[in-house]
């Protein structure tokens, strides 16, 4: 352009230049146009698609994480109740034990006393039975003595005399 | 070379120059290049001041674009150190498609330097070298803390008659690189200009859109090519 001014000014120094055939203006703002045009279509439906893309992933977790959340709390709360039944169980196996122990002691005890008894009956019995034998024993040998001592210790008077102590045991 | 045309000038070669110290450093590039950086910065910024669940806006697209870059560099680089690389990529890309983007579709003229004019930090040739370089000192970074010293066997690997080819590879990545970019974003530039200036109106649309079209191509080419050599030198070999 020969119009004065840009001309000195292109020689002294910074200016702005307004001159839109000069400056390609009018192409630059319809090049932008243009690509504003296309891009917003192009770039804007890809970054769109991205933005749902993304949102329906983020959908997606949130629901899985309400779904592990929920199946979560259900095996935590059939936890709990496995437990307090595991607790149950025990503590009625427990008892039961102590009862079966309990039962098994007192009739141990009851046999044991019972066995007692049997032994000492038997002791007694035997006991009684060699008394009996000793005593049997006893006076068969007193007998025996008697009967070989009484030749030599009875004479007539004797022999009298046990008579009347005989007649007068019986009167 | 200066065109003298009834209606735009096209101005190659001249630059905002900047002295520092014994350095002649393009200011353009400099400018333009803090402007794609603060509205890189600025768009990171707000769209990750409030994150929500539900990604909406600018936080959606930022996500989208980490999702691509996460892809292209694990694709590239491998499941094992792609988190490493990540930022560097991402970093690489972004930059790039924001500088050719950028380019070309801010009006910069509208702003008018004392010399040079501004545009995309991505034309400049010393901005793809830079950037080309850093891909190769990630390159080598890579490999050596990867593998140690076991890295240069990749020169001698399938056979040791590979190892002056692959030592000139070295030097061509970064040059094909930079070229590679440099040449692509320039070239659009001065087609639309040289056509804007012969035909202001409507006849340079078909080539600025193709101009988009290219320039995130490059931007994705470049980035993929430095995972690609990133990977390149973190690979294992299966024995």
């Amino acid at each position: 352009m020969t119009t004065s001014l840009p001309f000195v000014l292109a020689n002294h120094g910074f200016a702005l230049n307004f001159n839109v055939f000069e400056t390609n203006l009018i192409n630059l703002v319809l090049v932008i146009a243009l690509l504003v045009y296309f891009l917003k279509g192009f770039l804007g439906g890809i970054l769109e698609r991205r933005r749902e893309a993304i949102l329906a992933d983020l959908k997606d977790a949130e629901e899985r994480l309400v779904t592990a959340s929920k199946a979560l709390e259900e095996g935590q709360r059939e936890l709990a109740q496995a437990k307090s039944t595991a607790e149950k169980i025990l503590a009625e196996a427990k008892q039961r034990a102590d009862l079966i122990r309990e039962d098994g002691e007192k009739r141990t005890i009851e046999e044991m006393a019972r066995i007692k008894q049997d032994a000492n009956a038997n002791l007694n019995a035997e006991a009684a039975r060699v008394i009996e034998a000793l005593r049997a024993e006893t006076a068969r040998t007193a007998i025996d003595k008697a009967l070989a001592a009484l030749p030599k210790r009875l004479n007539d008077a004797k022999r009298a005399e046990l008579i009347d102590r005989s007649i007068e045991a019986l009167g | 070379m200066l065109l003298h045309l009834p209606l735009a000038e096209l101005e190659v070669g001249h630059h905002l120059y900047w002295q520092i110290g014994n350095l002649n450093i393009h200011g353009q590039v400099f400018l333009s290049s803090w402007i794609v950086i603060g509205a890189l910065l600025a768009v990171v910024v707000l769209g990750t001041r409030k994150m929500e669940r539900d990604p909406r806006g600018v936080q959606n697209l930022l996500e989208f674009l980490w999702d691509y870059l996460r892809d292209l560099a694990r694709d590239q680089i491998g499941e094992k150190v792609y988190r490493d690389w990540l930022p560097f990529i991402g970093t690489l890309f972004l930059f790039i498609f924001v500088s050719n983007w950028g380019g070309a579709l801010i009006p910069w003229r509208i702003v008018h330097l004392p010399s040079g004019e501004l545009g995309a930090p991505t034309a400049d040739i010393n901005t793809t070298v830079a950037m080309a370089l850093l891909v190769s000192l990630a390159f080598f970074y890579a490999g050596l803390s990867n593998k140690g010293l076991k890295f240069f066997e990749y020169y001698v690997e399938p056979t040791p008659i590979m190892l002056p080819f692959k030592i000139i590879e070295e030097f061509t990545k970064p040059l094909s690189l930079s070229f590679r970019l440099f040449g692509n974003i320039l070239a659009d530039e001065l087609a639309v200009a040289v056509l804007a200036s012969l035909v202001p109106l409507l006849v340079p649309l078909p080539v600025m859109l193709l101009g988009l079209f290219t320039s995130a191509i490059q931007a994705l080419i470049f980035a993929t090519l430095a995972a690609f050599y990133i990977g390149e030198a973190v690979h294992e070999e299966a024995h």
